[in-house]
């Protein structure tokens, strides 16, 4: 009994093997394909990843990395121990999620209805000009912000003003900081995440459109039956993608925005790190807090992406 | 896309100092013992340096509206004749030098000297004792006479200089001490004009001051129908609190401590933003923001739109380099020191005369370091600055009657409509700073200069900060104190000014703000305040 | 087959919403172009809204003067055209691959580079293989290190699973059709839409990237376009982080307001002309239907 199933098992083994050498030989022209990308992750990323150890030494320029006396987590300890280590993961996590559940699913709905349209004029003009804001700088953005919100000056003061109301300093009251950051991103990116979701529409087979309109279905019916599920697998996979990425919350943006009167909400892990890195040669401290950034995404990722294995059909791997 | 792009700055910022494993292997840093051939080579007093021509590079920190090619300037084209020194200058942007050099020192990659490249006191102290710079004590005192005279005039140079290991890898950035109007830079303004409309007197008092600010307020001073003047108008309510805390005997070292200095009398030394006086202090800057005399926007403001709100005679006082070469005002005139409320009288908007202690570093690659320093040497003689800033005499400057020094005229007033700034550019390369030098007010003619900020430091003189505390210099562990502890607290009491002066936190939290401070490790801060102090004194 | 009045409803709401959503949007925009022509005073004094004050040409003036930002001009096209060939040709060599269930190895390859996003040497191990491979201060050092990016291969081979036919890709395998034929006849051209915004994304990042040029580039006429307008925009934070008080530095202020708004039109103009461009290739199921006939 036991040794057939062994042989059993040592066949199937066999076969499976015969399966894959066929594999790997029927698709070598695939693996042919991949090879320079390899080559470039291996040379340009790879290679030069010796240097995460950084976080875990002293560094000494001459002695270089591997020379350099092992502190093991000191640097984390550091980090963990600040006065501000709190409140800094708290902004950072804050405008992250904030970000997502605004500013994810709106470029979807803007794509939504762009693809309404019929090509024309109008559709032109509308996916050319919500594109555009995405090319100015951030300090010329940062600027137009502060001109916008000025207490004395700024347009919606103005208008507050002439409704009756007092001017709000925005830029001066923590409450505000999160919410003027993550809607003025909106403002600025809608449109460019939006070209993702407008090419994957493209990708859907119109036939299936007219199928269900012959059946009666309504436009929103069809929006919601065919539209979305079509572009699920990208929306899927740039919501994992843009989860993963929580906690990376840019450094530029914020800087240019923050000043002591909104630093409580707006002090975030790169800003505040940028600060101690002020006096000087910190290199240590700030990749470990880099690398305990990357990790903490990275952990994200892998849940998020089994979760979307188990409940969807798309994810990273 | 946004959190990709996020993600990438975030990684780079955060990694900008990254170190790698190769180096340029240990160097012994023990007595760079000079070949015979160096010596004999050089000169030891005099021009030219060498007998034979040597090349040197300069990694070399660039104002973004100086020449991009050093070999055309004036100043350097000239010198390499006359020291038969070929200097090859790597300009590196502002911009961009200090991801470059960090890139240049960690990697290895650094050439014979860091000139103007704001190497830190942090960095000297790290990378010195690693062997990458090498001490200058000796080389000074050998072959760099007019800077050891310098030193031996203002010994608090040495000690600013001075890091903890007892050596001295650099050479600075020096206002002279006696040139006031320098260290001052921002004096506080106030607008003549509208003082004379007002009919009031230059303020003399805090008192004086605030019924100037209230009077402002409510007077159309600048006759456009509006009420719309500025009493105060600044970027940043820092620059004002460092010039109005005098009134409360608070800064009495100077600008470089700002959170400590000592009791007057005592050698004691003392945190200044836990105590009452500074308390009492904030209490009057809330009062002049609760009562609208100080612009709503300041937090927030950038620079050029203050300047374009001084140009629409909008400002009743600011605190600027110059409101005449920024604003086009010339009619705003420097206040003294003013009196408070318990007859303080401290002038204490006053920079440390150091203003850049890495302004110029000899590297371990460096092969002629006696030339080396033997050319830096000559800018800090009275010749060799005068040669720095001003130039040739008549070819770009002229003694006028008086025997000052004055730029001609196609630099002052450009036939091809350059402003003055352009035109020094062709020549200097001491426009937008940062420079090794000494700069005395007979050879250097910035805004500084003008009449205007001339007579505000006559003012300011009696009661200006006496024996001002140059950098201390910290230990690598003190410096990482400094940057985790140390900075936080600096953070929190930021934080805490600002609320306290726009009234988002009432005073009836003082008390829970000093004892936060003191939980968050003032004592420990203070004793390495202290250490710093007494190394600094020692030296 | 007429609408219903739902489905009016639908479009209509669907018009009025875009319309103000597109003049929200556009305001900003609208509002550079206008503080370019205008008084850089009154701009600063938060003077101007809809239409230029004073009119003033000299933020573009001192731009079409400034002989260095010309070279970085052309810089930056040739970095932007050769760097995107590059990319996407890397990227289709990376995705279609991955987009296939039998190629084995797939999830670890997958793996393999979706971990560089997260984990990296860090900026001086690889300026110092940049230097080592003997390309700093060249175009490659342009070029190469970012060859190409996760994300995108991401969203490639997800567009390769889903929107390609399996149907398709069957009949030509029984019809004894190779890998790379596949991918040349049917796969790609029947990915115009996701082939557009790679080439949009690509060569956008290479239009506003700096920072590596900032790093391995020191010889000036080798600077990209982004570089010296940052050189510009950044005056006004260098006066504040520097502290220096210098009026050298304040007095150039007034220049850098009145160039600021027009250098950000000059230096984007022609991506905001690509988009428009490459907008032919949205269009719903064109391709599709071409192939399937």
């Amino acid at each position: 009994m036991a040794g057939e199933k062994i042989t059993m098992k040592k066949e199937r083994f066999k076969q499976r093997q015969k399966n894959n050498l066929q594999l790997w030989t029927k698709n070598w022209e695939l693996y042919l394909l991949f090879l320079p990308v390899m080559a470039y992750f291996i040379i340009f990323h790879y290679i030069p990843m010796y240097g995460v150890q950084i976080a875990f030494k002293d560094f000494i320029a001459n002695k270089g990395i591997l020379g350099s006396p092992w502190v093991g987590f000191e640097h984390f300890e550091r980090f963990f121990d600040s006065f501000y280590f709190w409140r800094i993961i708290s902004n950072t996590l804050g405008i992250g999620i904030y970000e997502l559940i605004v500013g994810f699913p709106i470029p979807i709905v803007l794509a939504l209805m762009i693809h309404e349209l019929r090509t024309g004029k109008f559709r032109r003009f509308v996916q050319t000009v919500t594109y555009m804001p995405h090319f100015l700088s951030t300090i010329v953005m940062v600027g137009i912000i502060m001109m916008f919100l000025s207490p004395t000056s700024g347009l919606v003061n103005v208008v507050i003003t002439l409704f009756g109301g007092e001017p709000i300093s925005f830029m001066t009251e923590p409450g505000w900081f999160k919410s003027i950051y993550v809607w003025s991103g909106v403002w600025q990116t809608m449109g460019w995440s939006s070209i993702i979701y407008i090419a994957a529409l493209a990708g859907i087979d119109p036939q299936l459109h007219e199928a269900a309109r012959v059946d009666g279905a309504s436009r929103l019916r069809r929006m919601w039956h065919i539209n979305i599920p079509g572009i699920a697998p990208t929306i899927i996979v740039l919501l994992i993608l843009n989860i993963g990425s929580i906690l990376g919350v840019g450094f530029e943006k914020v800087f240019l925005m923050q000043n002591n009167l909104n630093m409580e909400s707006s002090d975030v892990i790169s800003t505040n790190v940028y600060r101690s890195g002020i006096l000087g040669a910190q290199y240590s401290y700030s990749a470990a807090v880099g690398l305990f950034n990357s990790i903490v995404n990275f952990i994200i990722l892998i849940l998020v992406n089994r979760i979307a294995r188990k409940v969807s059909s798309s994810s990273l791997w | 896309m946004l959190k990709k792009w996020g993600n990438l700055s975030l990684s780079l910022v955060i990694t900008a100092g990254l170190m790698a494993g190769c180096s340029s292997g240990g160097n012994d840093t023990a007595d760079k013992a000079s070949t015979p051939q160096q010596v004999s080579n050089l000169n030891e007093t005099g021009l030219p340096i060498v007998k034979e021509k040597i090349a040197l590079d300069f990694f070399t920190g660039k104002w973004n509206g100086n020449s991009s090619n050093y070999d055309d300037v004036l100043v350097w084209k000239k010198y390499q004749e006359m020291s038969n020194i070929d200097v090859n200058f790597n300009l590196v942007p502002f911009e961009s030098l200090t991801e470059k050099r960090n890139l240049a020192l960690a990697g290895g990659d650094y050439p014979d000297v860091f000139y103007s490249a704001r190497v830190g006191s942090s960095e000297l102290t790290r990378y010195g004792p690693q062997g990458i710079f090498i001490p200058l004590n000796d080389l000074i005192d050998k072959y760099a006479p007019n800077f050891k005279k310098l030193m031996e005039e203002n010994p608090d140079i040495r000690k600013g200089l001075t890091m903890p290991d007892g050596n001295i890898y650099s050479l600075p950035s020096v206002y002279d001490p006696n040139f006031l109007s320098m260290l001052i830079g921002t004096p506080l303004w106030v607008n003549e004009d509208w003082l004379k409309q007002l009919k009031m007197e230059e303020p003399k008092t805090i008192d004086q001051f605030y019924t100037y600010l209230k009077a402002v307020k409510e007077t159309d001073l600048n006759g456009n129908g509006k009420k719309d003047e500025i009493p105060y108008g600044g970027t940043g309510i820092t620059s004002i609190i460092d010039q109005i805390k005098g009134a409360w005997g608070l800064g009495t070292k100077g600008l470089g401590h700002k959170f400590v200095d000592v009791v007057p009398d005592t050698n004691q030394l003392r945190f200044t933003k836990t105590l009452p006086e500074f308390k009492e202090m904030l209490q009057f800057m809330n009062k002049l923001y609760s009562e609208g005399l100080i612009d709503k926007e300041i937090f927030t403001i950038e620079s050029g739109a203050l300047n374009a709100k001084g140009q629409a005679d909008l400002l009743g006082s600011t605190i600027v380099p110059n409101p005449d070469t920024i604003m086009g005002k010339d009619n705003f005139i420097g206040l003294g020191a003013l009196e408070g409320p318990h007859g303080d009288k401290l002038y204490s908007h006053v920079k440390v005369p150091m203003v850049h202690v890495g302004a110029f570093a000899i590297t371990d690659k460096n092969e002629h370091t006696e030339a080396t320093i033997r050319w830096m040497d000559h800018f800090y003689g009275q010749e060799g600055a005068t040669f720095f800033f001003m130039g040739e005499e008549g070819t770009t400057y002229n003694k006028n009657a008086n025997g000052d020094l004055e730029y001609i005229d196609k630099i002052t007033n450009n036939p091809d409509g350059l402003t003055m700034d352009q035109a020094l550019t062709k020549y200097f390369t001491w426009t937008g700073g940062s420079y090794p030098g000494f700069v005395k007010e007979e050879y250097f003619k910035g805004s500084e200069t003008l009449p205007n900020s001339m007579e505000a430091a006559q003012k300011a003189e009696p009661n200006a900060v006496e024996d001002i505390w140059y950098n201390f210099n910290f230990t690598n562990e003190e410096t990482e104190f400094m940057s985790s502890v140390g900075k936080d607290i600096q953070d929190y009491i930021g934080e805490m000014e600002a609320k306290f002066v726009n009234g988002s936190a009432s005073f009836d939290q003082w008390e829970e703000y000093v004892s936060t401070i003191e939980k968050m490790g003032l004592e420990e801060y203070m004793k390495v305040y202290q250490a710093a102090y007494e190394r600094y004194n020692a030296s | 087959m007429a609408e219903s009045r739902g489905d009016r409803f639908i479009m209509s709401s669907i018009y009025i919403l875009l319309g103000v959503i597109s003049l929200i949007v556009l305001y900003p925009v609208y509002f550079v172009m206008v503080a370019s022509l205008s008084n850089p005073e009154d701009v600063m004094l938060g003077k101007v809204w809809l239409w230029p004050t004073d009119f003033s040409f000299v933020g573009y003036q001192r731009i079409f003067e400034n002989n260095e930002l010309m070279k970085g001009y052309l810089n930056t096209i040739l970095y932007t055209f050769f760097g995107t060939v590059l990319n996407v040709v890397m990227t289709i060599a990376a995705a279609y691959p991955l987009s296939r269930h039998d190629f084995k190895g797939r999830n670890v390859f997958t793996l393999m580079i979706v971990f560089t996003m997260f984990f990296s040497g860090g900026m001086i191990p690889t300026y110092l293989l940049i230097k080592d491979l003997g390309i700093l201060d060249t175009f490659w050092a342009m070029i190469l290190p970012t060859a190409v990016s996760v994300w995108n291969i991401l969203i490639m081979r997800t567009f390769f699973q889903n929107s390609i036919p399996k149907e398709l890709q069957e009949a030509a395998f029984l019809d004894g059709c190779s890998n790379m034929k596949l991918l040349m006849r049917i796969i790609l051209p029947l990915s115009g839409p996701v082939l557009a915004v790679m080439v949009l994304f690509y060569a956008v990042g290479h239009w506003n990237s700096y920072f590596n040029a900032l790093i391995y580039l020191s010889d000036r006429d080798k600077y990209p376009l982004q570089l010296f307008l940052r050189e510009i925009l950044i005056q006004d934070q260098m006066q504040n982080m520097v502290d220096l008080g210098s009026d050298t530095f304040s007095r150039s202020l007034m220049e850098v307001e009145a160039i600021k708004y027009a250098a950000v039109i000059v230096t984007n103009l022609p991506m905001l002309l690509l988009y428009p461009f490459l907008q032919k290739y949205f269009i719903k199921g064109v391709m599709i239907g071409a192939i399937k006939g």
